[in-house]
């Protein structure tokens, strides 16, 4: 009997991503393939059947696997510096060497959707597969966010944008934009959006039903599969699973003593790993801000469906001013009634990290809550010092105790 | 009733023993390759100065990097929680706790009963550590009290900007080659550590008191220009070094 109890949709969304990765190996000489980046607005490409791969959760899966490092070193010796990305590198590892990379690496891509609101990195990682593959690149460019509500002019720049990508994905592949098609990849879209909320809210429950890496597990689907029936289905299954744990008062951590936020990427190495001395000492992390980036205030409205794409596009969590982004994590933070917060310095993610020091110091003020700051990286474990992060969790549940 | 805590660092080893209400006895020694005798040799000491044997102490904790190769431990208590615990006992009024270590170096806010809640630490580099000054101190041939000395007889000081220790040697070794005057060049290297560690302070809110722990402590140049920097006054106590092993006896005695 384990010490924590698994929840059976993980193994259901593993599979679905496992099926996800088979098919567009089998499927990328039938039809059109696309990379694009995980902020991208993929129910375009979906509409038009064209297959889409995220080299983000590639790089994410590097990082799982433990296969990052040395995809990243391949990226190194080619020039690209430590302080790049790491799903950069280790994308850019395995395009380079594919043998024995997971999957043996990616299949070729026919044209690539870059949309710059996730960080400026993917510009150059575009431009450097665009230049190696030889194929056409969009760049969906959407402006950083100094307001809470987006600007006007900038939701007009990007709604004028998607419509340039629809006619550019139009050419590229010789396939025909089907408005029809749209509204129902959309409203699939939206279904998983709304069900991916109602999953993380759960975690509002005293005991929590999910800890942090669970969602971190559940979270491909959302990313990769948003507009398709098995990201529906699967996340119903996530949903009743957490529900019926509810019901019957089962927590994801077993005498759940503290109720903890997790701020910036996962650490793909140590997924369950990490959190383990945090599970033992009764700490749960019952929300964060990174999976959270994918629950949208608001669907997309149907009877004007670019504008209000454009608007979420503008509204991703790391293309927001600091001030907006510490008050989405301080209502997390009330919302899910939490004792303390976790941040994940992550060295590849400066986009995501450069503001924690000022949200940390915003949230500490305003809510008192004892917070710990951990430097690490999401793929690059060679940037994970263990004895300095064990001896700073161990203070601060300490602290919290 | 006799407490024990013992606290093993990366450079040396103390160790404090309570009777019920007061600090009867301590000592430091160098920690050494081997932990577990370094941690049964300082107790040792300490237990010698007062005629007491091992099966006297009722209760041990231990702390510090080393907490867990302290045999027979009753308990571990990472140094931040003690260091918070041990300065309040001492310094009742203490809000802030600076503790710079032989690798490390840490801030930590306390409350006012002595529970910490806030730290921040750097192992990141060793310029804000008492590694740093030991390096300098063998590079310009000085001893550490010396060195401690000179700088606070500097008329001006050189700039040390490189925040590697290796790197910040061969800045040294420049200014030496430029004809720095050698107190100029000490009292910079301890500028320089002042201003790492008041940086990192910096993440945590700093309320006075604010007491100077770990063995740095004793070297009354940083904690001079710590006060310059942070524009406070640093308490520093002669227990400085022992602050954490008494933390850790006072959990020690609390049970």
């Amino acid at each position: 009997m384990p010490k924590y109890p698994r929840l059976q949709s993980l193994k259901a969304i593993n599979r679905v991503m496992e099926r996800y990765y088979v098919k567009r190996k089998l499927m990328a000489r039938l039809k059109p393939m696309a990379y694009v980046t995980s902020g991208a607005p993929v129910e375009i490409l979906e509409t038009m059947g064209v297959l889409t791969l995220y080299p983000e959760n590639y790089g994410a899966l590097c990082g799982a696997r433990r296969d990052a490092v040395r995809l990243c070193e391949v990226a190194e010796e080619d020039g690209y510096s430590q302080d790049l990305c790491s799903y950069a590198r280790s994308h850019i590892g395995a395009v380079k060497q594919p043998d024995g990379a997971p999957l043996n690496g990616l299949p070729k891509p026919d044209l690539l959707l870059c949309c710059n609101n996730i960080c400026g990195t993917v510009l150059k990682w575009y431009e450097v597969l665009a230049d190696h593959y030889s194929v056409p690149l969009f760049v969906l460019d959407v402006p950083f966010q100094r307001e809470p509500q987006s600007e006007p002019h900038a939701v007009q720049y990007v709604t004028d944008q998607l419509e340039a990508l629809i006619a550019w994905t139009e050419e590229v592949t010789g396939r025909r934009w089907k408005p029809k098609k749209f509204r129902e990849v959309l409203a699939l879209s939206n279904e998983t959006v709304s069900l991916w909320g109602e999953i993380r809210d759960l975690g509002m429950h005293k005991p929590s039903p999910v800890n942090a890496p669970d969602l971190f597990v559940a979270m491909a689907p959302i990313v990769a599969l948003r507009g398709t029936r098995q990201a529906v289905q699967v996340y119903k299954g996530f949903k009743a699973e957490l529900k019926a744990r509810v019901a019957d008062g089962v927590a994801a951590v077993p005498g759940e003593r503290y109720r903890l936020l997790w701020d910036n990427i996962a650490i793909w190495y140590r997924l369950y790993r990490f959190f383990r001395p945090f599970m033992d000492a009764g700490a749960c992390f019952v929300t964060d801000s990174y999976t959270n980036a994918w629950s949208a205030a608001e669907p997309v409205d149907l009877d004007d469906p670019l504008t209000s794409m454009a608007r979420t596009l503008l509204a991703v969590y790391i293309n927001l001013d600091l001030e907006t982004r510490a008050g989405i994590v301080a209502d997390l933070a009330q919302r899910f009634a939490v004792d303390g917060m976790v941040m994940h310095a992550n060295w590849s993610c400066k986009p995501f990290s450069l503001t924690q020091s000022d949200i940390q110091a915003a949230v500490r003020e305003q809510m008192t809550l004892p917070t710990l700051m951990l430097e690490a990286d999401m793929c690059d474990s060679r940037r994970y010092n263990n004895g300095a992060i064990r001896e700073r969790i161990a203070a601060f549940l300490e602290m919290l105790g | 009733m006799h407490y024990a805590g013992v606290d093993v660092g990366a450079i040396t080893a103390k160790a404090a023993l309570l009777d019920d209400n007061e600090l009867v006895a301590s000592a430091v020694i160098a920690a050494g390759y081997n932990r577990v005798e370094a941690a049964r040799e300082v107790l040792a000491q300490a237990l010698q100065q007062v005629g007491l044997a091992r099966e006297d102490i009722a209760r041990l904790v231990a702390t510090g990097y080393g907490r867990v190769q302290v045999p027979n431990a009753d308990r571990t208590v990472t140094e931040i929680t003690c260091h918070g615990r041990g300065s309040h006992w001492l310094c009742p009024d203490v809000r802030t706790v600076i503790d710079i270590g032989g690798q490390d170096s840490k801030g930590i806010a306390v409350n006012g009963v002595g529970k910490v809640v806030d730290f921040v630490m750097n192992d990141k580099c060793a310029a804000g550590t008492g590694r740093f000054l030991e390096v300098m101190a063998h590079a310009l041939e000085e001893d550490l009290a010396r060195f401690a000395e000179l700088s606070l007889s500097a008329q001006r000081r050189v700039a040390i900007s490189s925040t590697c220790t290796v790197f910040a040697e061969s800045e040294v070794v420049t200014h030496i080659a430029a004809g720095a005057p050698k107190a100029a060049i000490i009292a910079g290297i301890h500028e320089a550590i002042a201003a790492r560690v008041a940086s990192m302070v910096s993440h945590i809110p700093v309320r006075e008191v604010v007491m100077l722990t770990g063995g740095v402590a004793r070297n009354g140049g940083v904690a001079r220009m710590l006060e310059e920097r942070l524009e406070r006054t640093i308490l520093v106590l002669p227990e400085a070094q022992i602050t954490g092993a008494i933390g850790a006896a006072l959990f020690a005695r609390d049970g």
